[in-house]
């Protein structure tokens, strides 16, 4: 299974949630499987997902998931140690992790490697932390969002992507139907 | 803890409805941080890099929140990218309360290098800046404030070493 083949999976399970997805391929493989107002693409600023996800789910009372990746996770591990500590319960995170750098030319990230995000994540003090394949992530997920508990689950999958354009739709009008998603 | 200037600065924000903070510590900021540690009305929560504040602060923007991250001049030279693709790209207002380390008074000369950088580097990025000299000028924050919201986007509030190593 492939990112793409995964995400497929999650989109049902997350539509009564907002979704804060990575940049780049994710965003752009989650936009062409379904564009939905709660989802929330990240454009630039590689690295800063679960960051945002994080800041949206200390200010709401809806579920917030993150669409994460392990090359950008390795980017901003610290953020791991700011949801250990103050990550709130409605906050929920995937991180992908194909064990490449997708967006860039799967180009190999060290979670190909020696590297574990679950073992950082746990160490980092993020209590509930599942490592899977990513055909179980989207179980996963839907009973994490059941149960209303945080959830890390880092869903292993082969790499590779597929060939979707560019989301093309402007920041603003991303932020502006998104900010309506939230306040609804 | 007098320390008059945090005070006014915590207040001036809250009154204009900044409602979520987070940090990455400066001794020059040391008392805010405790103010608002200690200040139940609004939410705050460190993080460990600048960028990371930045990301929980477009977070805490998308969910209609005016947010304040508070952090050394140093720090701007980790969020260029942050500012540029995310806050300026999606014009959130953000109010960055930056103590002005490498500007005179400042001991640690690793610090002069980014201080002669940061108002270059600001200017260039287009984004408004408050420099505070004297305490007089802590009068503007709200106005700063309010323009982060009408121009949609990032605002500093820079303050010089001088005004805050006196401020305890």
């Amino acid at each position: 299974m492939k990112r793409y083949a995964l995400l497929k999976t999650l989109v049902p399970v997350m539509r009564d949630s907002l979704v804060v997805c990575n940049i780049g391929i994710p965003s752009q493989e989650l936009f062409a499987i379904e564009d939905r107002d709660n989802h929330f693409y990240m454009l630039g600023s590689m690295g800063l997902c679960t960051s945002i996800a994080l800041g949206l789910s200390l200010n709401t009372t809806k579920k917030v998931i993150a669409l994460e990746g392990d090359g950008s996770m390795l980017m901003n591990l610290s953020t791991l140690a700011t949801i250990g500590n103050r990550g709130p319960n409605n906050l929920f995170a995937v991180i992908i992790d194909n064990g490449s750098y997708g967006s860039t030319g799967d180009q190999a990230s060290y979670t190909s490697a020696a590297t574990s995000l679950a073992g950082i994540a746990r160490a980092a003090g993020c209590e509930r932390v599942i490592e899977c394949n990513g055909d179980a992530a989207a179980k996963h997920l839907e009973e994490a969002l059941n149960e209303g508990q945080s959830t890390l689950i880092v869903a292993k999958v082969e790499s590779g992507n597929e060939p979707v354009p560019v989301v093309p739709l402007h920041p603003v009008v991303l932020r502006e139907r998104f900010r309506a998603c939230v306040s609804h | 803890m007098n320390a008059p200037f945090s005070r006014q600065i915590i207040d001036t924000l809250k009154e204009k409805q900044v409602t979520f903070f987070t940090s990455v510590p400066c001794k020059l900021l040391a008392n805010m941080i405790t103010l608002l540690e200690q200040d139940t009305a609004v939410a705050y929560h460190p993080a460990t890099r600048e960028d990371e504040g930045l990301g929980m602060c477009a977070g805490a923007s998308l969910a209609g929140k005016t947010t304040c991250i508070l952090m050394q001049d140093s720090g701007l030279g980790t969020i260029i990218n942050a500012l540029a693709a995310l806050v300026q790209f999606y014009q959130l207002p953000i109010v960055m309360l930056m103590s002005y380390r490498g500007s005179p008074g400042e001991p640690v000369p690793a610090q002069a290098p980014m201080g002669m950088l940061t108002p270059e580097l600001l200017k260039l990025m287009q984004i408004p800046m408050l420099h505070c000299h004297e305490a007089k000028d802590l009068n503007e924050i709200a106005s700063y404030v309010d323009f982060a919201r009408v121009k949609q986007g990032p605002v500093v509030i820079l303050l010089d070493f001088h005004l805050m190593a006196g401020d305890q």
